[in-house]
């Protein structure tokens, strides 16, 4: 078996960290995005949504090299 | 004006199979206090995967030998795959409390996908959304009590949607972003993977069969077509097969990470 001796640094992250790349950029559209659209039906405007949405990619770049940008 | 009235008829002869082939007639309506627990073709399929995951686990370690054949053999070396290949890579020896649980999802995905292919089921489980969710949801109650219990409530959402080492007024950018990212976006794309994985396959496979089925009955030339998609049927099957192996690998092993993620706080 394979698991004997020290305890090793899990591996198996490289497919994980593609998924939780693409996820992080969702996230961000949909956060900020949300926001920008309620905030556009609450102020009766329609330009939020946008702004929301490269709110949230560019947040979501930021977490993501801050995350990933120095290994 | 033969050839548009020619294209209009075989246009109407073929009827490629579409999202309809989801959708199956209730066999025992059954509504309790206005919920819909109808019993359709798929739930009954749903029954009997789980017998057969339980009727597999049963009987292979009811009497557990310390040589193990037969049965026993092959649910030896599932378990033996899950423990070596998703639990210890990804999550390590702490990890090992979780390996019921990552093993029945792996058993329990494999199955529901692999009805896709079995004469005479041919129906993918997994193919409506509500396994995948319920099982998503499963995943997501899992990693976000395994946290709580292990970091700390407090400890664990500053964890999840304050990461470390940024100054403190972008934290109002990127703690929305995580919110989402955590709570909302891992359950929901790890049940539309498989969801869509298996509504994609089966539309494959049945647009494939009938259309061989169609072309072969047709009594001219596009009879040679229909021995071409015939074939390549069949290796399609062969490769729905592969994709129930991958996907459920897939959905077991994120299931895996995320655990690993809520037990030891991001460095």
């Amino acid at each position: 078996m394979s698991d004997s001796g020290p305890e090793r640094e899990p591996s198996g992250r490289g497919a994980e960290m593609v998924w939780s790349i693409i996820g992080t950029l969702v996230a961000g559209v949909l956060a900020w995005g949300g926001i920008g659209w309620l905030l556009d039906q609450w102020l009766g405007t329609r330009y939020l949504v946008a702004v929301g949405i490269v709110v949230g990619m560019a947040g979501a770049f930021y977490l993501i090299i801050k995350r990933y940008g120095s290994s | 004006m033969k050839v548009p009235t020619l294209l209009l008829a075989e246009r109407e002869g073929f009827q490629a199979p579409g999202i309809e082939i989801f959708q199956w007639p209730d066999i025992v309506h059954l509504e309790v206090a206005g919920i819909d627990l109808s019993i359709n073709r798929v739930v009954l399929q749903m029954f009997l995967v789980v017998l057969l995951v339980w009727g597999l686990f049963y009987f292979a370690f009811r009497r557990p030998r310390l040589v193990p054949s037969g049965l026993q053999n092959v649910m030896e070396s599932v378990v033996d795959f899950v423990r070596g290949q998703i639990v210890l890579e990804v999550i390590g020896r702490d990890g090992l409390r979780f390996l019921p649980y990552l093993t029945t999802l792996f058993v329990f995905v494999f199955f529901g996908n692999l009805g896709g292919v079995i004469p005479p089921v041919f129906f993918p489980l997994n193919g409506r959304m509500a396994l995948p969710a319920i099982m998503a949801v499963c995943s997501l109650l899992l990693f976000v009590s395994v946290g709580i219990s292990q970091q700390g409530f407090g400890h664990y959402f500053r964890n999840a949607l304050f990461p470390p080492g940024i100054p403190w007024p972008i934290y109002v950018l990127l703690t929305p972003i995580e919110f989402i990212s955590t709570f909302v976006v891992r359950p929901v794309t790890l049940a539309i993977r498989l969801l869509a994985n298996m509504i994609a396959g089966h539309l494959i496979l049945s647009v494939f069969f009938v259309a061989a089925g169609y072309m072969l009955t047709s009594l001219n030339i596009s009879m040679l077509f229909g021995v071409g998609a015939l074939i390549f049927s069949v290796a399609l099957i062969a490769f729905e097969l592969f994709v129930a192996g991958l996907q459920a690998y897939v959905f077991t092993i994120l299931s895996a990470v995320y655990i690993a993620g809520a037990l030891e706080p991001e460095h």
